[in-house]
């Protein structure tokens, strides 16, 4: 069995654990860029010298007790889907997918994911389900501090730690959330949210990270600023507009629910119908509609203990997910047929939607 | 026809343009399909950091003596070349941190094992603060307490 396989198969608190995820946050990210003192960042570096960082990395990352029994994985040695598996779990990015030197060393449970030869030669990332701010930071800051045990980290007293880009030199952290706001989006509230974290120094991004659409209703809040604010000062602004997000998107929702009365509920009825019944399902209308059930697990019209599977559906809907389970390379009719046959399997003894008690 | 506008990020042809209006001012940015991609364009930061590019007087040429890499270079790929470009750069860099992360000086952690600088300057301006307090309200005691201890984060920090 290949580790994307394993990875695939292991149960993790994203796709599967009962009772961590949570109404509108899916999930906590900490991302910290670090990289080796006197070697070239990524991008400048010649191929044996990203070879000798690569190793290094990797050697140290192995021996942490964090990284027992997980995955190494040199993206050179996989597979195209296999490459993309990893992205659509969010484990390394589009930019270390893309390239043949970088690697990933991964935590069995999958909440932590080191990137090496990204932009940077590190980046560590934390990720928990729901809304964790303070659990996640500490988790990532124990491997900061043990990497750094082992790593000699460029550092300068003035700038902080040393980035190859400017817009993450000093603490190298970008926190965010990843939220699912059906509410205000289907309130028309969305636009002005975004413009208000903007503003004052979020950034809003959709479901895949930089430059992709907010499928599904989810976006990654994330801090801008990285230099001249201590970690504590990042987290603390980015929990207290997170806090204020969740409470906007539970006034849209009661709002809705309210206003529309049966029409809302016949909204989340027929996103329930179709995805129970259709033979041909297209990766961003299993996400829109999936949307819907997670809004109705949050707000009582179906049980609150059925949003892990539609949270896990979300995750494997995904095109790469879709063909590694189906153990081949299929076409675009073949991917949505297969979906559509893999969300009617999980859904098909969901009870029907009742009106909202939340 | 008129000739094809320039990328301010490389020599492409640009077929993405942003206008910005602050106060009436309007500053306008071109760029390539690829950098407009690169930077997802509708992200307000990028604007600020391609901006700050393109608005920048041409720099009298500067090298990284320990990886080669060149302010050129910069200019092309918006990332330096090694940690070392840090301090080749740093002065020329000032204004486009300002621009991006509207501070100058790192506050944070530091590596296990180094000096907590960002905690001692953060003590220092807590102190400074306090010390005036205890001089206002004529607490001379701990206002000689705070004025020693300024002096000995002033020490520590001074070969910085």
């Amino acid at each position: 069995m290949s580790s994307v396989e394993d990875i695939l198969a292991a149960e993790n608190e994203l796709t599967h654990l009962l009772g961590a995820q949570q109404a509108v946050v899916l999930s906590t990210r900490i991302r910290l860029a670090r990289n080796l003192d006197g070697m070239p960042f990524p991008g400048w570096a010649k191929v044996p010298q990203r070879k000798e960082i690569s190793d290094r990395c990797v050697e140290a990352l192995d021996a942490l007790p964090k990284f027992r029994r997980g995955h190494v994985l040199r993206m050179g040695e996989l597979g195209d889907r296999d490459r993309a598996v990893l992205v659509e779990r969010h484990l390394v990015s589009k930019e270390l997918a893309a390239g043949k030197s970088g690697a990933a060393v991964i935590s069995r449970d999958q909440t932590c994911s080191v990137m090496v030869n990204e932009e940077d030669h590190l980046r560590i990332q934390v990720v928990k389900a729901g809304w964790h701010l303070r659990g996640t930071w500490h988790i990532a800051e124990q491997l900061d501090d043990a990497l750094g045990g082992s790593l000699k980290l460029a550092f300068s007293d003035r700038l902080g730690y040393l980035t190859a880009c400017p817009t993450n030199v000093g603490t190298g952290l970008r926190a965010s959330a990843m939220v699912h706001l059906p509410g205000l989006c289907l309130a028309g509230h969305m636009d002005k949210v975004s413009r208000a974290l903007n503003q004052d120094g979020l950034a809003v991004r959709g479901w895949l990270g930089e430059g992709t659409e907010a499928a599904g209703n989810v976006f990654q809040i994330s801090n801008q600023q990285t230099l001249g604010l201590s970690e504590e000062a990042i987290l603390k602004h980015l929990g207290g507009w997170i806090k204020n997000v969740v409470e906007q998107e539970w006034n849209a929702r009661r709002k809705l629910a309210q206003e529309e009365g049966e029409k809302f509920v016949d909204r989340l009825a027929r996103s329930l119908g179709v995805l129970r019944s259709a033979r041909l399902l297209t990766s961003s209308e299993a996400m829109n509609m999936l949307s819907h059930l997670r809004l109705a697990c949050d707000m009582g019209c179906l049980p609150e203990e059925r949003r892990h599977l539609v949270d896990r559906l979300m995750i494997e809907g995904q095109p790469a997910h879709v063909q590694a389970r189906a153990g081949q390379e299929l076409d675009s009719d073949g991917r949505d047929r297969r979906r559509a046959a893999v969300v009617r399997e999980a859904l098909k003894d969901f009870p029907e939607v009742v009106p909202p008690t939340a | 026809m008129s000739k094809p506008i320039k990328c301010s990020l490389c020599e492409e042809a640009a077929t993405v343009h942003l206008s910005q209006v602050v106060h009436g001012n309007v500053t306008k940015v071109h760029l390539c399909e690829a950098c407009a991609q690169k930077g997802g364009a509708t992200d307000p930061s990028v604007f600020q950091l391609a901006d700050a590019l393109t608005s920048a007087t041409p720099a009298p040429t500067l090298t990284c003596p320990k990886c080669g890499f060149t302010d050129i270079d910069f200019r092309k790929r918006g990332r330096l070349g090694c940690p070392s470009c840090w301090e080749t750069f740093g002065d020329a860099l000032g204004g486009l941190l300002l621009k991006v992360q509207h501070e100058a000086s790192h506050v944070g952690r530091a590596p296990a094992g180094t000096m907590p600088t960002g905690q001692l300057r953060r003590r220092l301006v807590s102190a400074r603060l306090e010390m005036e307090k205890a001089i206002s309200s004529e607490d001379y005691e701990a206002a000689a307490r705070l004025r020693d201890e300024i002096a000995e984060i002033e020490k520590q920090l001074a070969p910085l």
